[in-house]
């Protein structure tokens, strides 16, 4: 008998309006397989292995039957369903920093429930941390018990809570997207824990994820959930290669990968670019449209040690190209692309667009709205780079109106223009942006930066946010503007699969310093600098795909502290 | 225990519609407040200085519902004229030191360094003082009447609202909303004036509100010592005062009427401030 067995699960929400969460889910898990959860935001697969250890949302209502080692948690006293998450199964949450106390200690962490719930004696519950804490890997547990999880890095933080779920030695394991918070070298590390532990134990394992390439490196069987419903399931390598579902060769498709050449969108945008690079050339333009001369930059806060974001880092973009600046979290490719925007001063060296310095501050207004003319940025978070309170069209038509004298109808005709070009209609520019999708508000957020007409167009990780397929159309819409502009495109990312599809150059960023520079090709699949290669084989890949070899031995590297 | 099924775990919340409830009946309480106060000359029954000597202390009759003081004035007829200047006093002070916290909180907020530093301190420096304080202290200067409590209690009231101005912006303008601005070119005044306040315009709106009930109890109590409006005007504060005496008599309703209405109003206003700061809360995204 399988350990979780869903089926026929329901789930209405009564509040207001009845909504169908779940319709007719049906899955199950057996002890020691991977299952994966694979859906886009608002899917219901997060709810899903939730309601398995009885999280359930208030005003909810349910059918059908979840059935955990035997017991149906719907109808379940609360006695019962207590039981279960004491012995059977737990869960790892997504976020480790939102997840555990930050004011207690990670032995507290990790003995209470032992202490509290099994009525474990004080000793033995340590004893019992100790051992969790070295078995996921962590460099000095004894040291660990008595930090705070704010004097741990975020990779660190999933190794303990992964640590505080296997506690109880659950037959369950649920993981809630336990690596998206994190970078993806981390990941690796992570995943490599997981396996592991699931291995030693015989564990079932329920691994929720929105990225596809991460399930097919991890599990064995596969459901793929789409607007609450299972559209699919079956053996992962059958799903990944053979999709049956058009959601899930929609979802295959949008799937950005580094190891496939992209069938190649940039060869037009070359083109018209190129042409336009010539035609600059002839009427005595610069043809480097984006230039930075040893930029450095450090942080001084109060109580430590000064911090080094970006040190003497130069880079040069032809008229037209693409730039990729790939690093994972505090590589210092965030604060390159606000210096390069104007919202840091850089310490040292210079900027340069189109021929012109723009290190110094902007003085006079006509100053200021110049350099807003040559670039322009468009942020990560969709949901807090747009003003809550203004209208989608009224944002664009602002920065219209700022920069030209048209009448309202002229600049409201433009609005609408520039809507049409990044796939947005009428309806779009009356809304206001909490009504708007994710991806909806990303491409508003780009007419804006459109608006003003820019040389250099700054994307700053603007599409991790988004769902896959959603970065899919985005992406596009910035290839077709590329195409008919002739923009030149900063693309700050952390995603290597993403940047292949649209830059020609690539940038490797760590540590405040570029440690390998070349074009995007060949980088990726000739990679020189060992931090590259490690970047390059912590991203997850499908089993079967084995003829690419790993470049280093890095995921057995210990954990590295945070600074 | 015979825990009900998980499954049929429909909470009734009972606590949602009782709020909803008490905020309309607030609403109502507040409405009657402001249009009796406004309409006072047409819908009060008498002169609320009408002094009717062969009249006094009637407790409730079919001419003086609400009876007549010690003077024979009419009690309700004088609580409506009352509502005038016991409602008109805390507007003035929520506007006055909306507008006054408003600007300091902005300033502070979006300047930082040793602007902040500098208005940080002269705000700890007001909290030090009670703001009843503060208002004795400007009629000991300036008079009674209306116009010196009014004056220092917008001063004693605006760092409440700096305060929170202060934090609502240095969180907003962290946002990239405001950076796409900046990027955009508008000028760092404008983004601060035109989209920022606006922004956080209605959670200070809805801290104001509970200000305004505060300022009304302050106030009245104020006048109740003899310091606020005067004799002969009618104000709930020196009516209560004033009905001491028949209290001492046996007549409750000349001062219980005034006091019942400063009660009344607070709290109404409380519970539309709370529900107010309830409701935004819920839609800032976080």
């Amino acid at each position: 008998m399988s350990l979780l067995n869903i089926s026929d699960f329901t789930l209405d929400l009564t509040t207001g309006s009845k909504a169908r969460l779940l319709d007719a889910v049906t899955l199950n898990v057996a002890e020691g397989e991977t299952v994966g959860l694979v859906g886009e935001s608002g899917s219901g697969k997060s709810l899903t292995a939730r309601s398995a250890l009885g999280l359930l949302p208030g005003f909810a209502e349910t059918s059908g039957s979840v059935v955990l080692d035997g017991t149906d948690v719907l109808s379940a006293t609360s006695s019962q369903v207590l039981a279960l998450r004491r012995g059977t199964a737990s869960m790892v949450f997504q976020d480790p920093r939102s997840g555990i106390n930050p004011l207690r200690r990670i032995g507290d962490y990790l003995t209470e429930s032992l202490i509290l719930c099994n009525g474990w004696s004080k000793a033995d519950a340590y004893k019992r941390a100790l051992e969790l804490l070295r078995s996921v890997g962590l460099p000095r547990p004894e040291a660990h018990l008595n930090q705070f999880p704010h004097e741990l890095s975020g990779g660190m933080l999933q190794r303990v809570m992964i640590a505080g779920a296997l506690s109880t030695s659950p037959r369950l394991l649920i993981c809630d997207e336990p690596t998206t918070a994190l970078d993806v070298t981390t990941q690796a590390e992570i995943i490599g824990v997981l396996t592991e532990q699931q291995a030693q134990r015989g564990m079932g394992m329920l691994f929720i994820t929105h990225d596809l390439n991460l399930a097919s490196a991890l599990c064995d069987r596969i459901y793929v959930l789409n607007g609450g419903k299972v559209v699919e399931k079956g053996a992962v390598k059958e799903v990944f290669t053979n999709p049956q579902a058009a959601y899930t060769q929609q979802l295959v498709a949008a799937t950005p990968s580094v190891f496939t050449r992209a069938v190649s969108v940039i060869s037009p945008a070359r083109s018209a670019a190129f042409v336009q690079a010539a035609h600059a050339q002839e009427s005595g333009q610069p043809s480097v449209m984006l230039e930075g001369r040893s930029l450095s930059k450090t942080y001084y806060v109060k109580g430590n040690a000064p911090l080094v974001a970006v040190n003497d880092v130069s880079l040069s973009v032809p008229r037209g190209d693409a730039l990729a600046v790939v690093g994972e979290s505090g590589s210092g490719k965030s604060t390159l692309a606000r210096m390069i925007v104007g919202l840091e001063q850089a310490d040292t060296g210079d900027i340069l667009v189109a021929g012109v310095s723009r290190a110094a501050q902007a003085h006079s207004k006509a100053e200021r709205l110049e350099r807003a003319r040559t670039v322009q940025i468009v942020f990560q978070d969709p949901y807090l780079s747009l003003d809550p309170r203004i209208l989608a069209g009224a944002a664009v038509e602002d920065a219209l109106r700022l920069h030209t004298k048209l009448s309202h109808a002229e600049s409201r005709a433009k609005v609408l223009a520039l809507f049409d070009q990044v796939g947005l209609g009428e309806k779009h520019a009356n809304a206001r942006p909490r009504t708007l999708s994710g991806g909806q508000r990303q491409r508003v957020a780009i007419a804006r930066a459109l608006a003003v007409g820019p040389d250099v167009l700054v994307l700053d990780e603007a599409t991790s946010a988004l769902d896959v397929s959603v970065q899919a159309q985005v992406l596009e819409v910035v290839d077709e503007i590329r195409r008919e502009r002739g923009l030149t495109l900063l693309f700050v990312s952390h995603d290597l699969a993403v940047v292949r599809k649209v830059c020609e150059t690539t940038m490797v960023m760590r540590r405040g310093e570029i440690v390998e520079h070349g074009q995007t090709a060949d980088l990726l699949e000739n990679p020189q600098h060992p931090y590259t290669q490690l970047l390059l084989d912590s991203i997850p890949r499908p089993e079967w795909e084995t003829d690419r070899p790993r470049h280093s031995a890095a995921l057995t590297d210990p954990v590295a502290e945070p600074a | 225990m015979s825990a009900p099924a998980l499954s049929k775990s429909v909470r009734k919340s009972l606590w949602l519609p009782r709020a909803n409830v008490l905020f309309v009946i607030s609403l109502v309480i507040v409405a009657i407040m402001v249009i009796s106060a406004i309409g006072a000359p047409l819908l009060a029954p008498y002169d609320p200085d009408f002094v009717d000597l062969a009249n006094v202390l009637s407790g409730p009759t079919t001419a003086h519902w609400l009876g007549t003081d010690a003077l024979g004035r009419d009690t309700l007829s004088r609580m409506m004229f009352g509502a005038r200047s016991s409602l008109l006093g805390p507007l003035l002070v929520v506007v006055l030191s909306t507008i006054i916290g408003i600007l300091l909180g902005l300033i502070a907020a979006w300047r930082g360094g040793w602007l902040d530093a500098v208005l940080a301190r002269i705000f700890d420096l007001l909290f030090a003082f009670p703001a009843l304080l503060l208002a004795i202290l400007a009629v000991a200067l300036f008079g009674k009447g209306l116009a010196a409590p009014v004056a220092a209690m917008s001063i004693a009231y605006a760092p409440f609202v700096a305060r929170l101005v202060r934090s609502l912006v240095i969180t907003e303008r962290t946002r990239p909303y405001v950076a796409a601005y900046r990027v955009q070119g508008f000028s760092g005044g404008w983004i601060a004036m035109r989209r920022v306040l606006p922004n956080v315009m209605p959670t200070v709106g809805a801290q104001s509100t509970l200000n305004f009930g505060y300022v009304l109890a302050d106030l009245a109590a104020l006048s109740f010592i003899g310091l606020g409006v005067q004799a002969p005007t009618a104000d709930w504060g020196a009516m209560i005062n004033e009905s001491r005496g028949a209290l001492m008599s046996g007549q409750l309703l000349p001062a219980m009427v005034p006091a019942i209405a400063v009660v009344l109003v607070v709290i109404a206003v409380n519970i539309i401030g709370e529900e107010f700061s309830d409701r935004i809360g819920g839609q800032i995204p976080s």
